[in-house]
């Protein structure tokens, strides 16, 4: 259920990766409820902006009813949010997406989730969840970016348990190349069935979904087309599917199956 | 007058009675659905619903909405399902609640229009019909609200399909927007709504490109109220039919203004992106100022501005 939020702030950390913060606050039904590849959408005082900004969920804990987000300073909103300390209160709708990740942490398969910048938050929801259920999980997460100083989230990913394999343009950090590159070579290595997560930067997910459809494998992308509303009422953040059509990328996504998906 | 009696807030559209004066923007509520997590849609005035056309149609390709300085550019491009859709999918769910119905109407031409106002009496789809005859992003070049002869026309071939209340939605985009309206309520309108929104863009310096995908957009949004406030009194000062005042309005003050220019109700548009439950608190905003204020009946303040 979608749920307005004031929620009181209770951590806010500064990353690794110059610029980029992580905001924590006390959201229980939020906590409990939101499912990885799930959003809110925040509104700050900027005095310019009248719209809301969505940020994926980047972690929960359902015990303390907390929950938070990770962003870079980019515009109005997040510069407003790299402000906010414990006391403030941050407004939020949430949890919207009509779908989240669809993954099965038992399924005997090899989850490898792909991502990059501001991609990398529900990936790591993503990996909690799965290794929560099952310790056993087989889950790579792949995180792309230029050079090692920005490498989003890696810390965060580290601590759920992921086995991370970084991948850098110019090699300052782990595999030296694109993240299909050290996708084909995982993918070479192991014969247990994969199956493909991604979010980041679109040129990323069009290309990891291509390696998806070269091995057949099941590929699943979160979309983050700009959502003025975030709740499926304003028909902007149209994504275009192969039938010709247009989904809300809020409400019908933001995960679709890469096939559905014209690139 | 004792102050705990509560000020009548109920206004009347044609032959629609609404308990308060407050409508949702058409385009800017979905069809309700999407937001009744959040609100109660029995505390409505009206729910006014995303336009509702002949056939179905995709829509535009994106991007389809920028954020402009205190509003946005839309160009949707009349996105939705079609009239049967609508009946079947939509329709149901809306009539579960106490609250009455407005279904946006745009059309190719009078006959077009014509048949969804005809299928929508028919199935008792709606409890009034907003004619929108000024959708900025579908007309090419032509729409019915920038002529008089031209609006009458359509409202006239609308009027022979229904006795429900018909409101014909009104272009800012014209040089007087007067003898417009006029023709409107000649052609047998029960009301009037306005504003739709401003005809704009927007370019990509980096890029040095357009930003909307279409090119040019519709402006709603705090940005463009005094404009939307302009037309609706200048209005009033011709037309004895309702006005619906729309464009820009955010909280209880902003749709105090457009009551005291002549309006006898209000949407609640853009604001419904970000803050989904304003339409409420903006009726309620509407009591209390009338109760501080010592007024009994909405009434006694539309139309009501004096000259400084």
């Amino acid at each position: 259920m979608i749920r307005k939020f004031l929620a009181p702030v209770t951590a806010h950390r500064e990353l690794t990766a110059p610029g980029h913060h992580v905001l924590e606050f006390y959201a229980p039904e939020l906590a409990h409820e939101a499912k990885p590849g799930q959003f809110v959408a925040v509104a700050a005082e900027t005095g310019v902006q009248i719209l809301r900004r969505p940020f994926s969920v980047y972690t929960v804990s359902p015990e303390q009813g907390l929950a938070s987000i990770l962003f870079s300073v980019y515009g109005p909103t997040t510069r407003a949010l790299a402000t906010y300390r414990p006391g403030d209160t941050i407004d939020l709708l949430g949890p919207l997406g009509g779908s989240g990740f669809q993954a099965d942490p038992v399924a005997p398969v090899h989850h490898i989730l792909i991502g990059g910048g501001y991609g990398v938050p529900p990936l790591a929801f993503l990996t909690q969840t799965l290794l929560l259920a099952n310790p056993d999980a087989k889950v790579s997460v792949i995180v792309g970016a230029r050079n090692k100083n920005l490498l989003v989230g890696t810390e965060g990913l580290a601590e759920v348990g992921a086995v991370l394999l970084p991948c850098t343009d110019d090699g300052s950090f782990g595999y030296k190349g694109l993240v299909t590159g050290q996708l084909n070579e995982l993918l070479d290595q192991d014969n247990t069935p994969a199956h493909l997560y991604i979010c980041g930067p679109t040129p990323m997910m069009k290309a990891v979904a291509g390696v998806a459809v070269v091995r057949s494998l099941p590929c699943q992308v979160s979309l983050e087309p700009f959502m003025p509303c975030g709740i499926g009422i304003c028909m902007g953040c149209a994504v275009p599917l192969s039938d010709g059509s247009y989904a809300r990328g809020c409400t019908e996504g933001p995960v679709f199956d890469a096939r559905e998906v014209l690139w | 007058m004792t102050p705990d009696v509560k000020p009548n807030i109920q206004v009347q559209i044609g032959t629609l009675s609404l308990r308060n004066p407050v409508t949702t923007g058409s385009g800017t509520f979905g069809f309700g659905s999407e937001v009744a997590d959040l609100l109660d849609l029995n505390r409505l005035g009206a729910v006014c619903v995303k336009a509702t056309t002949s056939q179905r149609r995709v829509g535009n390709p994106p991007v389809r909405i920028v954020e402009t300085a205190s509003g946005m550019l839309n160009a949707i491009g009349l996105q939705n399902g079609g009239v049967e859709n609508y009946i079947a999918e939509k329709l149901p769910y809306l009539r579960r609640f106490d609250c009455p119905i407005i279904v946006n109407v745009p059309g190719e031409n009078p006959e077009d229009f014509a048949f969804v106002v005809r299928r929508l009496t028919e199935v008792g789809g709606a409890d009034a019909i907003e004619l929108n005859i000024s959708c900025p992003n579908v007309s090419h070049g032509l729409d019915y609200a920038t002529d008089p002869k031209l609006t009458a026309e359509v409202v006239s071939a609308c009027r022979k399909e229904t006795t429900l209340p018909l409101i014909a939605k009104l272009s800012p985009n014209v040089t007087d927007i007067r003898p417009i309206a006029q023709s409107a309520e000649d052609a047998g309108a029960d009301a009037v709504s306005l504003i739709n929104t401003l005809l704009g863009t927007s370019i990509d310096i980096r890029k040095r490109k357009f930003r909307l995908a279409n090119i040019t957009g519709g402006l709603s949004g705090p940005a463009i109220k005094p404009v939307a406030l302009y037309h609706v009194w200048r209005v009033a000062q011709v037309v004895n039919v309702p006005i619906i005042g729309m464009g820009g309005i955010s909280n209880a003050a902003d749709a105090i203004e457009f009551l005291l220019a002549g309006a006898t109700a209000v949407a609640v548009g853009t604001v419904n992106f970000s803050q989904p439950t304003a339409a409420i608190e903006v009726a309620e905003g509407i009591e209390a100022y009338l109760a501080e204020n010592g007024f009994r009946d909405i009434r006694e303040i539309i139309g009501a501005v004096e000259r400084p």
